[in-house]
């Protein structure tokens, strides 16, 4: 099990923007919502390769995404903001009105079977 | 310190996308506003503009700009605190250079490309906003933006999300005097974001009853907050079936406003938007709604008997 903090930045894509209209019930949107990219060697040291689930856990809650290798920054990760990544966020808002929806440092383990076989069923 | 996106798209000669995609979250933005358009003071169009992207990782908007700069996570307000220093010519050391990133030689040719220009504007997005610090951070961008103004023109403008978000802000604020956060408990306005907002109410469970009108928060709130939904009888009007609506104890189909429905948008700038109806659509808009709601609500007998004149002795 992989102890090593990453830091998740929830984002938004042009994809995610057209599914949200397009209706979030789809299965693009799901897709879409639950796959976070990360960094070759960050995905090799958690012990998963593409299309793998991980359970992702901030202090707060817990989801589980499929995984994709991307060119963005060792340490971090990205995934589209969306159903799962409420379930990461605290409710606090530090006097703000607005939660922390960015910078969580959170804890990567690999769950059992991937995405793509998940899709094959 | 703010313009319209016409000034911008006229006379911006630099523009610096701060915590922001717009490529993908804002994909008209270059083409309409602040990259690509021809004007009298811009003839040449994308040549006579410089664009300056500072975020984190390289995102699909950094082929549009001509510098990048990958700043180190959450040390916006760090890099913004040293550049307000290198605009004034005061005394910065390397490790605090250092700890936002970038290089002695970024930051310099950054400042003299901003001293150089003749009109700058800093686009700030979610990446400056929502990450440790929030409106410090941002308070911090604007503070620059008003300081370079001892040197050229500069402003600032929030890169704005989902639609006509700016105009729920600005009604809000002609009506009662604030943006958002603000409780009505006392039979005035009151503002105070942390304490009235919606997520702070949600979370803490001061409501019992939620009215969402064209809002999806239990796909975007944070989980506490959803969960208080959820115990709660609540109201929604929406076109479609959101997360929202699933939870909800009643859910009013309406018209997609500006679609089927007519109104006004506002947009990033406050522009208001007049929008006339495109298709006929079966269902009530939200405005019609809200008014038969309030209409029935008055026929009922007040729950505070015969309600007095003033209510400052309720608290």
């Amino acid at each position: 099990m992989s102890a090593k903090r990453y830091l998740l930045n929830p984002m938004r894509t042009a994809k995610q923007g057209v599914q949200v209209n397009v209706g979030k019930e789809g299965d693009e949107y799901i897709e879409i919502t639950t796959t976070l990219s990360i960094h070759p060697d960050d995905m090799a040291e958690i012990g998963v390769s593409d299309g793998d689930r991980v359970l992702v856990k901030t202090e707060f809650g817990e989801a589980e995404f499929g995984c994709q290798t991307a060119k963005v920054p060792e340490g971090m990760i990205f995934v589209p903001y969306g159903p799962p990544t409420c379930q990461l966020m605290d409710g606090g808002t530090d006097g703000t009105g607005m939660p922390t929806s960015k910078g969580w440092e959170v804890e990567v383990t690999p769950v059992g079977g991937s995405k793509f076989e998940e899709k094959a069923e | 310190m703010t313009c319209t996106l016409g000034e911008v798209k006229n006379r911006a000669d630099f523009i610096v996308y701060w915590g922001g995609n717009p490529a993908e979250c804002h994909p008209r933005h270059f083409t309409k506003y602040a990259l690509m358009p021809k004007s009298q003071f811009l003839p040449r169009g994308r040549k006579d503009r410089t664009m300056v992207l500072v975020d984190i990782r390289e995102t699909k908007s950094v082929k549009a700009s001509d510098v990048f700069l990958q700043v180190r996570p959450g040390k916006d307000f760090e890099l913004i605190t040293v550049l307000r220093a290198m605009i004034k010519d005061q005394p910065i050391s390397e490790a605090q250079i250092a700890e936002t990133g970038l290089s002695v030689e970024q930051l310099q040719d950054f400042v003299a490309r901003m001293k150089a220009a003749r009109f700058g504007v800093f686009f700030f997005g979610m990446g400056l906003s929502m990450t440790r610090g929030k409106h410090m951070n941002s308070a911090a961008l604007l503070t620059l933006a008003a300081e370079m103004n001892a040197f050229t023109k500069f402003v600032a403008m929030p890169m704005r999300g989902h639609g006509n978000v700016t105009g729920a802000d600005v009604i809000m604020r002609w009506q009662t005097g604030y943006p958002f956060g603000i409780s009505f408990n006392r039979g005035y306005p009151r503002y105070n974001p942390g304490e009235f907002s919606t997520v702070d109410v949600l979370v803490r469970g001061d409501t019992d009853c939620a009215f969402i009108i064209g809002a999806d928060p239990g796909a975007t709130m944070p989980k506490p907050a959803i969960e208080h939904l959820k115990r709660v009888p609540t109201i929604v009007l929406d076109p479609h079936v959101t997360h929202t609506s699933k939870m909800a104890r009643v859910h009013i189909t309406t018209a997609p406003a500006g679609i089927s429905a007519p109104g006004t948008a506002y947009r990033m700038d406050e522009i208001p938007l007049p929008l006339r109806p495109a298709l006929e659509s079966p269902y009530p808009s939200d405005e019609e709604v809200v008014r038969r709601i309030k209409e029935t609500i008055l026929k009922k007998p007040d729950w505070m008997g015969e309600r007095p004149q003033m209510l400052t002795t309720q608290v």
